[in-house]
Parts: C-alpha cells; structure tokens; sequence
C-alpha cells in the first residue's frame, strides 16, 4: 500500500501521521476505464473521398475563367493530363511510374507544376477522371488521394463501359 | 477481509505473516512475497492516457460489408450517414443486402434502381420539409477494376444520388 510518513520523528509526544493511499479502488477503476475504453474503441479509422456525379444537364458547359483538368488513365502506372479551358484542351502532360508508388509521386509533381504555371489563367475548378478497363480502383483512389492533397476537391469520373476496355 | 481485528493492509498482513512464521515453525523459512503495485498503476494509468488519446467519439456509421477491402487514402474527410453500396469482387449489396452479381448488376441495373428509389423514398418521409441531399457511401474492394465502379456511379445520378462518398481506410502518406 502507499504510505507517506509526514515528520513527527523527533519528539516523542508528537504523534506521527502516517497516510496510507488505499490504491485497490484506484486500480478497480483504472481497470474498469481500460475494459470500457478497449471495448469502445475503433481500431480502423475510415475516410471518404466525395465525388460529385453529374445527371444528365446538370453539368452544362458554361463559360467560365476557370481551368479543368482531365486525368486519363493509359495503363495501371500511366496517366495523361490535360489542362482545359472552356472545354478547350490547353496542354497535354504524360505522366507514368515504374509502379503505383511512382506513379502517385511523379503526378503530384506535375500537378504542383500546373497550378504553378497556371496561376495567371485562373485555378483548376474541377478535376474528371477517365478509368480504364485493367486499372484497379485502389490506383484510381491513389490518385484522387494526390489530387485532393493538392487542394483539388471537386472530382467526377467518367463512366467507361468495363466491356469497352475503356 | 480481516486478520484478527485488524483490516488487511499489505504491512499489516506482512507484519502477520512474518508473526505467524516465527509463532509456528522456527526452522522453516518464511518467504515472504510482496507486490510491488507502484510499477502496475504505472502501466495501467499509461494504457488509460493511451486509450484516452486514441478515443474517437464519432459514432461508427458504416458496417464492414464480407470480402471488401478498402483502398488506403490519406485525404480522407468524415463520413456522413448514407445508404452504403457496397461493390465485392463479384457481388454488390446495398445495406447489407445482396442487389445481384456485379455482371448482373451492369448488364441490367434496374434492381439496384428500384432499391435506391426506396431508400430516397423513405427518405423524403422521414424527412418531408428537407431537400434530399442525394448522399450515398460507396464501399469497393481495391482490387476491382475501376471501370465498373465508373459504371455502377454513372447509374446512380439516375436515382438524384449524385454525392458519392468513396470510402477509404485513412493511413499512408
């Protein structure tokens, strides 16, 4: 038990106040906020990446200052980019990796370059991704993953019919 | 409990113990064992601060749907709650239940149509003065290509689902 002698040694009438901290409670509660706490608590923290899908009119061109992008996947470590400006293709960038890792890498850098370059034009408003058959969604999250880092929310993905190959 | 009239303490019981060694057997040797409490409170009231710092008081929303296994993104923001499309290697279910093959599914998404139609339906009652925000979370095995998933978000504007939250376990760089 914890005890604390507090002085009352040198005089022999004095009596000595010898505290002792009755630690079984404390233990009895420090078990039972453990037990709670494991029991309540999430071990797999989940995320979401939005992604807004037009229906139909909805996404009606509209003349605007803004720039988009298109991502065009060629292969599972390839991609194209195109920088748009009122629905005009502005420039092309080949962006591609020796694996998934590289390839998320090599196109962060371009697209820091691009609103780098682009700055004066305007900023990219809308970001559209374009799968291919062979392209798993774990590289196509991979890379939303990049642009969002990039402060490029505004994401859509073109629906490719799986039995087209894209 | 109480040895005598006194109240069981660990000095009080160890001053008997070592009382009761000497009363009784005197060639015998007493070993005494004591329990160092100090070092167990220590790692007891760590586990606490650790689990402490770790609780998250955001209620789980989404249920784990069998044979899904998430991407790993690290931009992930907070889910909202939502109908939850879930898209397996080869199945879909909507809430836990199954909606057909993914073959099916793209070949004729009309099932999964009508379900989501009841989902906005309830919704709209249970909601009458409110606009429906046409929320739904999309929970897809990593490894399915991502062809069909474009597939499966291009049918939903279809229903006014038209914000797709694509669920991801946070973590990465």
């Amino acid at each position: 038990m914890a005890s604390a002698n507090i002085g009352g040694g040198s005089s022999g009438r004095r009596k000595s106040l010898d505290a002792e901290i009755n630690l079984v409670p404390f233990i009895d509660l420090l078990s039972m906020c453990i037990c709670f706490l494991l029991m309540t608590a999430v071990w797999v923290q989940l995320g979401s990446v939005q992604v807004k899908q037009a229906n139909g009119t909805e996404g009606a061109a509209e003349a605007k200052d803004t720039l988009d992008l298109d991502v065009k996947f060629l292969a599972e470590n390839q991609v194209t980019l195109s920088v748009k400006s009122k629905g005009r293709v502005v420039k092309t960038y080949q962006v591609q990796g020796a694996t998934m890792a590289d390839l998320a890498t090599a196109f962060e850098k371009q697209v820091q370059d691009i609103q780098a370059q682009m700055k004066s034009q305007g900023e990219i408003s809308a970001v559209m991704l374009t799968p291919k058959a062979g392209v798993s969604y774990g590289s196509m999250i991979s890379i939303m993953d990049v642009l969002r880092k990039n402060r490029l929310v505004n994401l859509g993905v073109v629906p490719v019919n799986p039995l087209s190959g894209g | 409990m109480q040895v005598g009239t006194q109240a069981l303490r660990p000095n009080v019981f160890a001053k008997h113990l070592v009382a009761r060694s000497h009363s009784t057997k005197k060639n015998r040797r007493t070993i005494l064992a004591a329990l160092s409490l100090t070092s167990m409170v220590d790692m007891f009231s760590l586990l606490v601060i650790f689990l402490l710092q770790t609780f998250s008081t955001s209620p789980e929303l989404l249920v784990m749907t069998k044979g899904v296994q998430l991407p790993v993104a690290s931009s992930g923001a907070e889910i909202t709650d939502a109908p939850i499309l879930a898209i397996a290697q080869d199945e879909i279910f909507l809430d836990q239940k199954s909606v057909g093959t993914v073959v099916d599914v793209l070949k004729d998404p009309k099932g999964l149509l009508a379900q989501l139609q009841v989902f906005r339906e309830n919704w709209s009652k249970a909601h009458p003065n409110e606009k429906f925000k046409g929320e739904i979370n999309l929970q897809a095995h990593k490894d399915v290509p991502s062809t069909v998933i474009s597939q499966i978000m291009g049918v939903l504007p279809s229903q006014q689902y038209g914000s797709i939250q694509l669920i991801v376990t946070s973590g990465g760089s």
